[in-house]
């Protein structure tokens, strides 16, 4: 009985271990319908700079709120901020950061209106 | 029957493989987050590709642009751009947007390194634009394809067509700076009695970085305009045309703007 039960135990975690490497490495989930919130982080500081550097020609703030907001839930001066980070470390061209201040910059007159509204 | 100890081994194997492949794949899947813009959603794909476009149409670095768009392959992006162009003109999004598209579209057509910009060799790399040795020019320097930047453009040629073959009459632009190229991504009004309607060059890049053309109404009077500048065609109509066997059908017209040569 013993014997039955520990080839039953074994053949329990061949098969675990199996269906395991299978699943995560040989035939993973294929994620083939991202979000820009899931890049990885150089793409997404050249995803923020790439905003800026719209919006340097654009001029409206509104559309480069919306490009930045497909990059996930936190605010945007917060993600300018991060990709203005990202930058410094990894030594962006000096307009790049140039570019990344002038948006972050002209958040920040925006965004601290909506927060304080409710402060008191 | 002596196969029989080893039933519960294989029962048990079944059972942790299935276990471990539905942990692996339903209750804790790989997760990326991490990912490349390649394997972004079609949606979202669109907007990456519209953002690559409107940086270029800020910066005027195609080569950064090319780096941009090689982290998402497609065999032929001068097509795939342009006619995102016109799907998000006719969608409603900013006319910016689509301008700058079929610009970077016709500045990949003819660009020297147009022929990479599909290889997906390079869709696994980080992109390599934001590192700090870009030889950017300054943002002003160079727009597009536009080899004349402020040079208005000024009509040159304005022909009637005849040509059987065309599905509709039509009228056909065709802008081209100093030296002789197509330049896209030029915005075109054309306005009639009852409406008016913009179309930008660039836009069917097979045909030529900068032809446009417009489906003219018979009978009806156009006004065409290259915008932002004074060339100006007044009272376009479609003229009758005759087919070999006699049939009469509707002519088209074709109008070549060009920036004058410089001093």
């Amino acid at each position: 009985m013993s014997s039955t039960l520990s080839r039953l135990l074994l053949g329990l975690a061949i098969g675990l271990a199996v269906g395991l490497i299978y699943g995560w490495v040989v035939q993973p989930v294929q994620y083939i319908d991202t979000a820009p919130d899931t890049l990885r982080l150089d793409y997404r500081s050249d995803y923020v700079l790439m905003v800026s550097e719209a919006y340097t020609r654009e001029h409206d703030l509104d559309l480069a709120q919306r490009r930045l907001a497909s990059l996930g839930p936190q605010p945007p001066v917060a993600m300018v901020e991060s990709a203005i980070l990202y930058g410094v470390d990894h030594e962006f061209a000096r307009t790049d950061l140039e570019t990344l201040n002038r948006l972050v910059t002209d958040l920040r007159v925006v965004v601290p209106q909506a927060d304080s509204s409710g402060g008191s | 029957m002596t196969a029989r100890p080893w039933l519960p081994m294989l029962f048990g194997i079944l059972l942790g493989l299935t276990a471990g492949l539905f942990y692996a794949w339903r209750i804790s899947p790989l997760r990326y987050t991490d990912t490349a813009p390649e394997s972004l959603r079609a949606d979202f794909r669109a907007d990456y590709l519209a953002l690559v476009a409107s940086a270029f149409a800020s910066s005027g670095d195609l080569p950064r642009a090319q780096a941009r768009l090689s982290a998402v392959p497609d065999p032929n992006l001068p097509a795939s751009l342009a006619a995102l162009a016109q799907q998000r003109l006719g969608a409603g999004f900013p006319e910016s947007e689509a301008q700058a598209l079929a610009a970077l579209a016709g500045a990949l057509g003819e660009g020297p390194g147009a022929a990479s910009t599909g290889s997906p060799v390079a869709s696994a790399s980080p992109p390599p634009p934001t590192r700090a040795p870009t030889r950017r020019p300054p943002p002003t320097a160079t727009r597009g394809p536009t080899a004349t930047p402020g040079a208005p453009f000024r009509l040159a040629e304005q022909a009637p067509i005849c040509e059987p073959d065309l599905p509709a009459p039509m009228i056909q632009v065709e802008i081209v700076d100093a030296s002789g190229r197509g330049v896209a991504g030029v915005p075109i009004t054309v306005v009639w009695d009852s409406g008016q309607d913009r179309f930008y060059t660039g836009l069917k890049p097979e045909l030529g970085l900068g032809y446009a053309d417009f489906v003219m109404a018979v009978d009806t009077l156009y006004t065409v305009q290259v915008a932002g500048t004074q060339a100006v065609v007044t009272e376009l109509q479609s003229q009758a045309c005759s087919a070999s066997d006699g049939v009469s059908y509707a002519g088209s017209w074709r109008l070549l703007f060009a920036q004058p040569a410089g001093p």
